[in-house]
């Protein structure tokens, strides 16, 4: 069968909005790393940017229902890669989360293992043919996910990681979970949670308690989260121009995690509101996309990635604002870091795809 | 595509997943408002408290120049070193090496460094090598920043009166403190930003306003004798202590304040109280008979008596209100002028009591005692003027001599340049102005101060005649300049002994204070030597030094001669081949005495003899006094005795001549001839009008108005002698 596509259902103003984010970002990149080691961050940013933009086009002329179909291939290169990385990788900062590629370039299988969730959850959800769902269909579920998850924990990735797990919510919960099931799962996670709290590294417990009180050792655990407090604070409504926090590097890695800080900071208030608005817009036209999707696959697939991506945005905004612990999640599209870059382009090219394609059939 | 059920409620899901959403960017927006609006001062603080340090930044402190523009106090740059203890790998190691360096006390340094983690002075305005070598090091932690160090030029000079700073530049004694808000100008701002790794950027957020500088009335020249001289007597005589005030008598311009002992106010540890003070305004002493000025000057005045009154004097003795004073060195008829010369003080006891307590006191009052000259110096005191009420019976008798009664040496030079100044009592003053910090010192104008008249002209022609009588008959016989007419009265006063509130028998104060030349006063100078050993009486060892002064000061400000040289010259060196006794005026020690011990002693209680004062007091060797009158003699006499001698008596062919060899002058030894009349600011054809009438040749050097003249007005010469002129614009 043939299909009918064409460039003019892209969805041009989606990609606007993105990229009028990433735009932002590069400034900000280029401000805060201006007199730092890191100067000219903002120019690998764009290069990474144009490469997600082409992988964008590519992927979305890719039939996202050909990729379903072969969706257990690349599920299983996902796992492989993940224990690649185990056995190979590249330890840094204590954590193997890289392997090093012939060619001197590094790879981070985590990242694109979040689009192949996405696919896996999709097709299985699809697969179900909107009957309820049993608890060996929630188990299996579950499993999909909870494996590569496990895997990058093991890293230890913990913030890479919790981004796998509204893959495997969105999909339960679009896919028909009923309430019950949903609150025996959640009570069970609750009384597991204080064996969890004994697995995990102290520094990692010391982020999680620090963020309810940063003010406890401002200069020890509470440090990032207070300086995030203070460079957001001082920003006052339009902006503090010298962004002195930043510059002055009180603000921790403001090019990447803490990026929407510096950008609190130089722009203040009204920057802040607007790029929480474009987000906003970003995230509206997704769900609107999967609400036009042709067929229960796609809405899963699209909605799959508006919940990596506000889950991301979540988790790192809250983070600056301190609501939530630090995590190491990047803001997608505005963080320097050509893996996550890449994963949020390629991303959106799934929804291109599934978009391109709704008049079909 | 058939909607089912299952589909409907993937939909109502994905709204209620908006709405999640909406309510999630809504409380972070929320969160925004509340950190960034809400709290944003807070934050703003906590940020610039983590980042920022401001520091004042010094200004550069003013120049403290002379009349002439001489720099007296400047500021220089220098290099303060600071350490920040945060960013220095090993503090002990790298203090010790910078404390080998500047001398300082490593652990001390230490300790001061182990409490400050972000700031710590090492070494403040360290001096140029000690920076290089600091520098030279290289070590991690240690900065450098510019500040500006006071730095005196001329060191000791006038020291107290520039006074010195302290490390932050703020005035601490003198103009430095009294001018203190002109010269420091305002402070600029520099704001320090401290990065996470504690790394500095200084950036210098307010220019610094640099101080005004300021002019005295001090001339460096004249202050400059005035301290040689002083430091000449201060060795000769021994003294504990010493003043010398030069002053312009129309203007009240203080033209050089020395005092010893005296200190370099770049060399800020040596400085002691004792150093630091300013004598001429901070001293209260009884003036002895210098004083009799005031009670002569009031008794002419109110028209009750006059200078050729003779008075008994009782060969020294007197008792006033029961009380027996005596004096010194017993004197019979004494005239007011002789009273004055000699310095009797049964006779100024005599005048006083016809003056009257209250009439005596408005001139007291008058003349300046008792209250602050308002000279711009920190520190000056009023000075000890009782109230008419607190006198005693005998207060008058004491006070018409000079006791009973504190003054500051400065408020003696304003009473003396009153009558100097035709009546007018002027009030001193050391600051001519301030200039703006780029201006030059000359824009300064100066304006004189207060002025009131005490005295009327008639009575100050009767007082500079008397006091030219002191000099040239009296006690002041050490006084007399060459080529200059002069008029002084000498003082001594005995000091209080702190321990036993009597007089003391050893400790003296000797004073002289004059003007000079009579007619035209261009200077007054007050001496005040503070426990001479050995000599100590004012004619003995303060005159010199106003005459070695005066001397040497009019001649530098080119005042006009008025007195023929040569032939005084070897009057007046016969005349100061006067012995010590001469010049003894009397010791005024038994009034002191007899305050407190008349009711239980008899008045005629051996006082310590005169004579006794002119030898070496017991325990100091001869040696001491004997070589300070010698040299005394040859400082007062520049041309060598035997060459005068030889000169007077029959002149050798061949001698080299000091006599003016134009031979023009003529000199009429019997007072006979022409008067030479002043040619002072006439021009030149008028000038020549005036020598035809008055029958001499004028010989006109220059153009413009007459600036000097040979011989000086008033001199007599023969008809048709030549005066020399000079004219000048």
């Amino acid at each position: 069968m043939s299909r009918y596509i064409s460039f003019r259902d892209f969805d041009w103003l989606l990609f606007t909005f993105v990229l009028v984010i990433c735009g932002l970002g590069v400034m900000e990149i280029h401000s805060a790393t201006l007199h730092t080691k890191f100067a000219g961050a903002h120019i690998r940013q764009i290069y990474w940017i144009l490469g997600g933009v082409a992988g964008m086009f590519l992927v979305s002329l890719v039939n996202y229902q050909k990729l379903l179909d072969r969706v257990h291939w690349l599920y299983i290169a996902a796992i492989v890669s993940l224990m690649s990385v185990m056995l190979f990788g590249q330890k840094f900062l204590g954590a193997r989360r890289w392997v090093k590629m012939p060619g001197g370039a590094h790879f981070q299988p985590s990242e694109w293992v979040k689009l192949i969730l996405i696919l896996a959850m999709a097709k299985y959800f699809a697969d179900l043919h909107q009957r309820e769902l049993s608890w060996p269909d929630f188990m299996k579920a579950g499993a999909i996910v909870l494996v590569p998850m496990l895997m990058v924990l093991r890293q230890p990735d913990l913030g890479t990681s919790l981004t796998y797990l509204p893959i495997a919510v969105i999909g339960l919960f679009l896919g028909g979970v009923r309430f019950k099931q949903a609150a025996i799962v959640t009570i069970a996670t609750a009384l597991l949670l204080p064996l969890a709290w004994h697995a995990l590294k102290p520094y990692q417990r010391d982020r999680l308690t620090s963020f309810m009180h940063p003010e406890a050792d401002s200069q020890g655990s509470g440090y990032q989260v207070n300086q995030s407090l203070i460079a957001v604070g001082s920003g006052g409504i339009w902006g503090n121009s010298e962004g002195s926090q930043t510059h002055l590097a009180f603000l921790p890695v403001p090019q990447t995690d803490f990026i929407f800080a510096a950008f609190a900071e130089e722009h203040g208030f009204v920057g802040a509101l607007a790029v929480m608005l474009l987000y906003f817009i970003v995230l509206m036209r997704l769900t609107q996309n999967a609400q036009t999707a042709p067929d229960r696959a796609g809405t899963f697939v699209v909605m799959g990635v508006v919940a990596v991506l506000s889950f991301h945005i979540l988790v790192n905004v809250g983070m600056v604002v301190g609501f939530m612990p630090v995590t190491g999640i990047p803001l997608p599209l505005m963080s320097y870091g050509g893996p996550s870059v890449l994963f949020m382009f390629l991303a959106l090219g799934i929804v291109m795809n599934v978009r391109m394609r709704r008049f079909v059939n | 595509m058939a909607t089912s059920t299952p589909r409907n409620r993937a939909n109502k899901r994905l709204y209620l997943l908006g709405a999640i959403l909406v309510l999630w960017a809504g409380t972070i927006s929320l969160r925004l408002v509340y950190l960034q609006i809400f709290r944003y001062g807070d934050f703003e603080q906590r940020a610039q408290r983590q980042q920022q340090r401001t520091t004042e930044v010094a200004a550069k402190r003013g120049i403290i120049y002379d009349r002439a523009g001489r720099e007296l106090a400047m500021s220089v740059s220098v290099d303060s070193v600071f350490a920040v203890p945060a960013d220095i790998p090993d503090l002990a190691g790298t203090i010790s090496l910078v404390a080998r360096i500047t001398r300082a006390d490593p652990r001390e340094l230490l300790a001061k460094c182990q409490t400050a983690r972000t700031f710590c002075w090492v070494a403040r305005k360290a001096d140029a090598e000690t920076a290089d070598r600091i520098r030279a090091m290289n070590l991690r932690g240690i900065y450098f920043q510019k500040e500006s160090k006071r730095f005196y030029p001329k060191r000791e000079l006038a020291a107290q009166v520039l006074g010195y700073v302290g490390m932050d530049d703020e005035g601490l004694s003198g103009i430095e403190r009294a001018d203190d808000d002109d010269l420091r100008g305002k402070p600029g701002r520099m704001l320090i930003s401290v990065d996470a790794r504690r790394k500095w950027f200084g950036s210098v957020e307010k220019q610094p306003d640099p101080g005004e500088n300021v002019v005295l009335t001090i001339d460096e020249k004249i202050q400059y004798i005035a301290e040689r001289e002083l430091e000449t007597a201060m060795q000769q005589t021994h003294a504990e202590s010493g003043t010398v005030v030069v002053q312009n008598p129309k203007t009240g311009e203080i033209l050089a304040l020395a005092n010893r002992p005296t200190f370099n106010p770049n060399l800020a540890r040596d400085i002691t109280p004792q150093k630091l003070k300013d004598h001429a305004v901070s001293d209260v002493y009884e003036p002895g008979s210098t004083f009799k000025l005031v009670t002569i000057a009031a008794a002419l005045e109110e028209k009750l008596t006059r200078p050729d009154e003779v008075f008994d004097c009782q060969m020294g003795s007197i008792v006033i209100n029961g009380m027996r004073i005596r004096d010194s060195k017993p004197h019979g008829l004494l005239s007011v002028a002789g009273i004055l010369a000699e310095s009797s003080d049964v006779g100024a006891i005599k005048i006083a009591l016809r003056l009257g307590e209250e009439r005596f006191y408005k001139y007291i009052r008058a003349f300046g005692f008792g209250q602050q000259t308002g000279i711009e110096v920190p520190g000056e005191t009023r000075g000890l003027a009782k109230p008419l009420n607190r006198w005693s019976k005998v207060s008058i008798g004491a006070i018409s001599m000079g006791q009973e009664i504190g003054v500051t040496p400065l408020q003696l030079v304003a009473m003396v340049s009153t009558i100097a100044n035709d009546g007018v009592w002027t009030a001193p003053r050391i600051i001519a102005g301030t200039t703006a910090p780029q201006s030059t010192p000359q824009m300064v104008a100066f304006h004189p101060g207060v002025q009131r008249r005490v005295i009327s002209p008639m009575t100050v022609a009767q007082m500079k005649q008397m006091m030219q009588g002191v000099v040239l008959h009296g006690t002041g016989k050490k006084a007399i300049l060459e080529g200059y007419s002069s008029a002084g009265k000498t003082g001594t006063a005995q000091k209080i002994d702190p321990a036993t509130h009597t007089y003391s028998h050893t400790k003296y104060v000797g004073s002289f204070a004059g003007f000079a030349p009579i007619n035209d006063p261009a200077i007054t100078v007050a001496v005040i030597l503070d426990s001479a050993v050995g000599l100590h009486q004012g004619g003995q060892v303060s005159a010199p030094v106003f005459q070695r002064v005066a001397q040497q000061v009019l001649e530098y400000l080119h005042t006009p001669h008025d007195v023929e040289l040569p032939p005084s010259r070897q009057v007046l060196m016969a005349e100061r081949h006067v012995k010590d006794q001469d010049v003894e005026e009397g010791s005024p020690d038994r009034l002191g005495d007899s305050l407190e011990a008349v009711d239980s002693t008899p008045a005629d209680s051996t006082p310590q003899p005169t004579s006794a004062s002119v030898k070496p007091a017991p325990g100091v060797p001869a040696s001491v006094v004997v070589p300070a009158a010698m040299r005394e003699s040859e400082l007062a006499a520049p041309v060598p005795e035997q060459e005068q001698t030889a000169m007077s008596e029959d002149k050798p062919a061949g001698s080299p001549a000091y006599l003016p060899t134009s031979g023009t002058v003529v000199l009429d030894v019997e007072q006979g001839g022409i008067v030479v009349p002043s040619f002072l600011g006439k021009s030149v054809r008028s000038a020549i009008e005036m020598a035809q009438e008055n029958g001499l040749d004028l010989d006109a050097i220059g153009s413009g108005l007459a600036r000097q003249q040979f011989p000086a007005a008033g001199s007599h010469v023969a008809s048709g002698s030549q005066v020399t002129v000079k004219f000048g614009r």
